[in-house]
């Protein structure tokens, strides 16, 4: 029993599910469920659907050359039974796991790295250009000219005081 | 030598269906139109054809018949015999003859009628010799309709013969009825004969096949016999009298010491004594069978005396085969098939005599005279004369010795499934022979998957070391990487959240109903503002907007006010006089007046009554009036132009007579 790989979107197929489609040349393309296996007959190329890993890697969203992946490679000459070996590859493939799941998460941070001040920049600048839909500018205008008479009043006064 | 194309027979018509293959045949492969005006000739053709057809049809399906059937003095004596006693000779033959009349019959009647249709004179004379000639055939094929039926049955069952090949190596096992014959031949070839307690279980031949030193031998089992006079003998036993008469076959005669049967030995060494002039020539082995009940040598004294007898006359054929004298145990052997003790041992003596009987007889025969030159045993000349004997090494000789006592006491996988409960029951541990570093290991379930990965995938010889390797990059990695960004960026304050998000709100607000507006703007008619239903634009509500943006709207709720058109403003056209009234009065006296406006103005008021309108008094008047604007009022709202515009574009809408309801009856529309 193996799980395998949807050829669409890459996800585990488990025993049961899914269907096989064996090509004439002898290719044997598995699907995970119904949604990629009609995507498959509609001829659509994964690389540019965007939900697939195969989208994902390419466009580098998701992490594409790490030292965790080269643990996992398909063995075609089966080794002797050894219980050991065995326990240490179960408990291997725990931590395994963990380290392949905390290099994608820092992945992830250094693709959003940016982001969070990105966005404030652009909050900030959409705030200041589209105030006007809630405070026109009119009224905007008047406040502040109202500060400005006063303002010009008092150096009147002053400039008066000055030139006599 | 037709042996087994018995079951190539073509299948024969009864009757009435031959009648009827034959008829329909000549209507559809002949020409079906004719008329009386047609010249004589072409009439005379026409059904001289038809009849000539139909007599060659009969005559080829007749014949067909005759030549498939097998002629009883063709084959090899043994079917021929079989079938005689079977189904009789002299009847086959009679049948077989009927049916060869039968066809004479039919050329005879067909020549006949040709000659006379040569001088019919009308269609109607020439059809009813035709009609004539067609019945009588068809009669002649009625009565030999029995004929056909039984050909029919024997042709059934001569297909369901077994097939006997009478030149080949056989065996023949033949004894009293419930002997245990058919288990024999159940344990030592793949037939499934039936085997029950009563006598003539078995009715007729059966074979089997088995295989000894490379060669196929046939084994074949007979009905029972019983002890009787040759002409009061039944058909089944007739059957194997005839295998046994007409076959070369080695003869295993089998003997139930234990009486079981019901036969005592005293009967069964009579019936042996009667048939033992068949026995002539063939290698014959007698077999006591179901030692399990009773050995060999537990049987008494007269029944000692009666088996000794016919030891001697079995050994009696075998000198006179002209071999060597070999022990007598050959001849004499027992076994059980029920505990398969000794079942090999009779099947390897019955082939082995059979062989050499044969290979005797061919090298005595002129044939083996050309193949012999094809035989050379070639023998390495000696260069010297010492003498060479075979060298066995100890250590082989003794392995072998071990060999064999161990070979008697291995345990068979078989026979420890048998031990644990059969074969539902214990499933055998395919692992118990695995070759592994520590054998505590051989009978581990390893996990195939876990976590969602294949385990398979990951097993390796050094994953220890590399996953060292992978912990040390974790851990310099996780060292390092720790900064955390400073925000450069400062972020918005409190309300500048709160606007920015009011922002966003009216912003989605107004996409969305452009969106509304975009994708029904050509399905909506536009109507005029006058007529605008839900009283969206009025100059209370763009205040409160403006307001609502900080400015102070009464100024533009003036200026809106005093630029629309109203009745009031009308009338009082010289009126007050503010700044903002006189643009606007400038402005309206610009424009020209509309002719409502003008009629409205040479109108005298509602409420004053005009005498020949036909009012009762004033406040009817102004009731009808109110009612009268009611109605224009509503039909304005609808955009209707006015009281004969009943114009429906969808009289029935798809949407309010059609569909299914997700919750609820369609019963009302």
């Amino acid at each position: 029993m193996r799980l395998e790989k949807c050829w669409f979107c890459s996800s585990t197929v488990y025993p049961g599910h899914g269907i096989q489609f064996v090509r004439n040349d002898a290719k044997i393309f598995r699907f995970c469920r119904s949604k990629c296996h009609k995507n498959f007959k509609m001829k659509r190329n994964p690389r540019k659907v965007k939900w697939t890993k195969a989208y994902r890697r390419l466009h580098g969203k998701d992490m594409t050359q790490d030292a965790t992946f080269e643990f996992e490679r398909k063995r075609n000459r089966p080794e002797r039974y050894d219980r050991n070996l065995t326990e240490n590859t179960l408990k291997a493939i725990k931590t395994i796991d963990k380290v392949r799941s905390r290099r994608e998460e820092t992945h992830h941070k250094n693709r959003m790295k940016g982001k969070v001040a990105k966005e404030r920049k652009e909050a900030r600048k959409e705030h200041d250009q589209q105030l006007h839909m809630l405070i026109a500018p009119g009224a905007m205008v008047k406040d502040t000219s109202a500060a400005k008479v006063t303002v010009k009043v008092q150096h009147e006064s002053d400039e008066n005081r000055m030139e006599e | 030598m037709v042996q087994y194309n018995f079951k190539k027979i073509t299948k024969v018509p009864t009757g009435k269906d031959f009648v009827d293959i034959v008829l329909s045949r000549t209507q559809r492969q002949t020409p079906t139109v004719v008329h009386k005006g047609y010249a004589i000739n072409r009439i005379r053709q026409f059904y001289m054809r038809k009849v000539k057809f139909t007599q060659t049809n009969f005559h080829e399906k007749l014949s067909t018949i005759i030549e498939d059937f097998p002629r009883l003095d063709d084959i090899h004596p043994f079917y021929g015999d079989l079938l005689h006693v079977l189904y009789n000779k002299d009847h086959y033959k009679l049948a077989l003859g009927q049916i060869n009349t039968a066809r004479n019959l039919i050329g005879k009647i067909a020549k006949d009628y040709v000659k006379l249709l040569k001088y019919g004179d009308s269609l109607y004379r020439c059809k009813a010799l035709k009609v004539a000639a067609l019945g009588r055939m068809c009669t002649v094929t009625k009565r030999i309709g029995p004929s056909l039926a039984y050909l029919d049955q024997i042709r059934q069952h001569m297909a369901r013969l077994p097939s006997i090949d009478p030149n080949t190596r056989t065996i023949l096992i033949c004894g009293y009825p419930n002997v245990g014959k058919s288990s024999f031949i159940n344990k030592i070839t793949r037939a499934d004969v039936d085997v029950q307690p009563y006598a003539f279980t078995t009715k007729s031949l059966f074979v089997g096949h088995t295989d000894y030193k490379y060669l196929r031998y046939q084994v074949i089992d007979t009905p029972g016999i019983l002890d009787r006079p040759f002409e009061d003998r039944n058909i089944i036993e007739m059957c194997s009298i005839t295998a046994l008469a007409h076959l070369r076959a080695a003869v295993l005669f089998f003997l139930d010491i234990s009486g079981s049967c019901g036969y005592t030995i005293a009967q069964q060494s009579a019936l042996f004594h009667s048939i033992k002039s068949l026995f002539m020539n063939k290698p014959l082995i007698i077999v006591c069978n179901k030692t399990d009940l009773q050995s060999l040598a537990g049987i008494s004294e007269d029944d000692k005396k009666l088996v000794e007898e016919m030891r001697s006359e079995a050994l009696k054929t075998l000198i006179g085969q002209g071999g060597e004298p070999r022990e007598g145990a050959e001849v004499l052997l027992t076994m059980s098939t029920l505990t398969e003790e000794g079942v090999i041992a009779v099947k390897n003596a019955a082939c082995e005599r059979l062989l050499d009987q044969r290979v005797e007889i061919k090298m005595k025969s002129k044939k083996i005279n050309e193949c012999l030159n094809r035989f050379h045993v070639a023998v390495p000349k000696p260069r010297d004369q010492k003498e060479r004997p075979v060298c066995i090494p100890q250590a082989v000789l003794e392995a072998k010795a071990k060999e064999a006592a161990a070979k008697e006491s291995k345990k068979l996988e078989r026979d420890l499934e048998e031990e644990n409960g059969g074969a539902g029951v214990y499933s055998a541990s395919l692992k118990k022979h695995y070759l592994l570093a520590d054998d505590e290991w051989k009978e581990d379930n390893m996990p195939e998957i876990l976590d969602g990965h294949n385990v398979y995938d990951f097993v390796d010889p050094d994953i220890l070391q590399r996953l060292e390797e992978l912990e040390k990059e974790e851990g310099l990695l996780q060292e390092v990487g720790e900064e955390d960004e400073e925000m450069d960026v400062e972020d918005l304050t409190p309300q500048q959240q709160k606007e920015l998000a009011e922002i966003r709100k009216k912003k989605s607000l107004l996409i969305r109903e452009h969106r509304i507006k975009k994708s029904t703007a050509e399905s909506r008619p536009i109507v005029p503002r006058k007529f605008d239903k839900d009283k969206r634009f009025t100059s209370e509500r763009m205040g409160r907007q403006l307001s609502s943006l900080g400015l102070d709207p009464s100024k533009a709720i003036e200026r809106a006010r005093s630029k629309s058109r109203g009745r009031k403003r009308e009338r009082s056209s010289n009126g007050d006089m503010d700044v903002d009234d006189g643009g606007s009065n400038k402005k309206m006296r610009a424009r020209s007046l509309s002719m409502a406006e003008s009629r409205s103005r040479s109108r005298p008021p509602t409420n004053v009554l005009v005498p020949g309108e036909g009012y009762k008094d004033s406040a009817q008047k102004i009731k009808a009036y109110k009612l009268g604007r009611n109605s224009v009022f509503k039909r304005n709202k609808d955009a209707k132009k006015g009281e004969g515009d009943r114009v429906i574009p969808n009289l029935k809408p798809k949407h309010l007579y059609s569909g299914k309801r997700s919750n609820g009856k369609t019963t009302r529309r």
